[in-house]
């Protein structure tokens, strides 16, 4: 965990409500591992008070890494004050933060879930996959609101992955939600998936651990929570987990420590 | 040259001595480890660990947290790993560090506070004990006993008669009038008393009419409290005779010389690590420098040099 002033090279709008931010700032670069996170302070003052936490979107793969990116959707206060930076402006982060996803215990299908801004992670962990030696198949499959959500996907097909998009409104490829097409489509696969990779809205992850789960498929899941401090001392990321033995019930855990990225069979569903 | 000149900044809070004035607040450095790549735990003046009960507690369900202006919200509900747990997986990594440890203790009933204060006494590595009385998020115990003077007293006595440690009390500001909280623990035996604990508040989601914390209220900390907090120390500094920390709201070395001179002997920086893990650092180095340009050499120097133009003013006179 680092404390630095990153320099942003830039800061593109590429939907009507993402943004893609490059940071340079070789020292936490090359600390990255896929699936974890920054607390950004997206100004100097205390209003807004909290840092806000961010998932690594890609690393730049020179080497040692120097720079990588992070998207982000404008939902609130942080964000627009982050969206309305300028590149070469300096950008206070605290990390990488968090436990990641884990390489497959196997080489064989992989499976990556993303719901609108929950693409946000997978890049960086495609990448890694890829470079690591894992030769697949790879499979997206991506549900947005709309297309305009459905962002970086030639990137997955360059590193060979087979993109499987959905939109609620039908606007571009299959129409209705990622979990339902998904599951159709599973029942019709010869091999399973060794793992399945997700991140998206509360109630996508829940049904894809519970098709996992199902399926007797490995789940990690990247969760999201509202934090005060990313780091485990202020207890406010709380996720309802299955208690470890001698451990009361309800089990809390750090979505900033123990996470954000959870096995599906951890997490005790709303 | 003068700016070589030896600055102390080494206070006494009674039988409680630290090498400077600035302490991170209970609830919000966990127990020294989390911090310690970046803060590390011996520059400061002392620790406060995370609230212990006798077990282990599992918190509030979430959401836990809500961001307000200039502030936040929490309802935590003193999750913690327990006695037990404390004392054999946390308190031996604080141990050897040259830095007073100060354990936050948190029971139900009376009896629960001084079963926790007898298993604490006398280990090693604990130099202090901080009695809340004045957690809002818990539905026994906490700020009941510590918005009743009688009840106050009790837990504090019981505190009182099992250790030798020095004894903090942490008050609630949600009550009329501190100072009669402040005299109660007093003629109970603390030594010291740390105000203010967060102020009891809450927030709405007006699209689905849903409070933001599932607790549904929550204790208010972070800057938007300093000015409450730093009224409340300048009471309890005049009507008490037992040296006074002073926390709520403090996020830079102004504010920690504001509470110095009001007449708080010490400060703690809570919610504020969360925003700049590196403030205490920043606040024991500021307070140097405002030392230097003041052209003293001591803290103490400060403390307490609250000059009011016009006599004494009351609150809305």
């Amino acid at each position: 965990m680092l404390l630095r002033n990153a320099e942003i090279l830039f800061n593109d709008r590429v939907s009507p409500e993402l943004y893609h931010m490059g940071l340079l700032c070789p020292e936490i670069a090359a600390r990255i591992q896929p699936g974890q996170f920054l607390m950004v302070r997206v100004q100097e003052g205390f209003d807004p008070l909290l840092r806000r936490p961010f998932a690594v979107h890609r690393i730049h793969h020179n080497d040692p890494p120097t720079s990588f990116e992070m998207l982000y959707r404008v939902v609130g206060r942080g964000t627009r004050l982050l969206a309305d930076m300028q590149a070469a402006a300096s950008l206070n982060l605290l990390g990488p933060l968090g436990s990641g996803f884990q390489a497959p215990e196997q080489d064989g299908l992989v499976l990556m879930v993303a719901g609108g801004i929950g693409i946000a992670p997978l890049p960086h962990l495609a990448e890694t996959l890829v470079s690591s030696g894992f030769r697949g198949p790879f499979v997206l499959w991506f549900g947005g609101k709309t297309a305009a959500d459905l962002v970086c996907v030639k990137h997955f097909q360059d590193l060979g992955f087979a993109v499987q998009l959905v939109t609620e409104d039908g606007g571009e490829g299959l129409q209705g939600l990622v979990t339902g097409h998904l599951e159709q489509w599973l029942s019709q696969q010869d091999e399973l998936p060794k793992v399945m990779y997700s991140c998206g809205p509360y109630p996508m992850q829940r049904l894809v651990a519970e098709m996992a789960a199902r399926l007797s498929i490995p789940s990690q899941l990247s969760m999201e929570a509202l934090m005060g401090c990313g780091v485990g001392a202020c207890l406010s990321c709380s996720l309802r987990c299955r208690p470890p033995e001698g451990a009361q019930d309800p089990h809390y855990a750090n979505v900033c420590q123990h996470g954000p990225v959870f096995d599906g069979e951890e997490i005790v569903w709303d | 040259m003068a700016n070589d000149s030896p600055i102390s900044l080494a206070v006494e809070l009674g039988p409680l001595k630290l090498k400077n004035p600035v302490m991170v607040a209970s609830g919000t450095f966990g127990y020294g480890q989390e911090y310690a790549e970046l803060v590390p735990p011996e520059r400061l003046g002392a620790v406060v660990v995370k609230g212990i009960s006798l077990e282990p507690r599992s918190g509030n369900p979430p959401p836990r947290i809500w961001e307000t202006c200039g502030g936040m919200l929490n309802s935590i509900g003193l999750q913690n790993v327990g006695l037990r747990a404390f004392l054999e997986e946390k308190l031996p990594w604080l141990r050897p560090l040259s830095v007073p440890v100060i354990v936050n203790l948190f029971g139900n009933t009376v009896e629960e506070y001084r079963e926790l204060a007898t298993a604490l006494d006398g280990q090693e590595g604990i130099d202090g004990l901080e009695i809340n009385i004045s957690c809002p998020n818990v539905k026994a115990g906490g700020m009941t006993f510590g918005s009743d003077p009688e009840m106050a007293f009790q837990v504090v006595s019981a505190v009182r008669s099992k250790t030798n440690l020095p004894v903090i009390t942490k008050l609630t500001p949600n009550v009329t009038d501190i100072t009669v909280i402040a005299k109660a623990v007093e003629d109970a035996g603390t030594d010291i008393l740390s105000l203010i604990n967060t102020v009891a508040g809450m927030a709405v989601d007006v699209q689905t009419r849903q409070p933001r914390l599932a607790n549904v209220v929550g204790g208010l900390s972070g800057p938007a409290i300093k000015p409450i907090a730093l009224r409340m120390v300048w009471q309890v500094v005049q009507a008490s005779r037992v040296p006074v920390i002073g926390l709520g709201g403090i996020v830079s070395t102004e504010d920690a010389l504001e509470f110095l001179i009001v007449g708080a002997q010490a400060v703690q920086v809570g919610t504020a690590n969360f925003v700049n893990p590196g403030v205490t650092l920043e606040i024991i180095d500021g307070l140097e420098d405002y030392l230097r340009q003041q052209g003293l050499a001591d803290i103490n120097e400060i403390i307490g040099t609250l000059e009011v133009p016009r006599g004494p003013v009351g609150i809305g006179e």
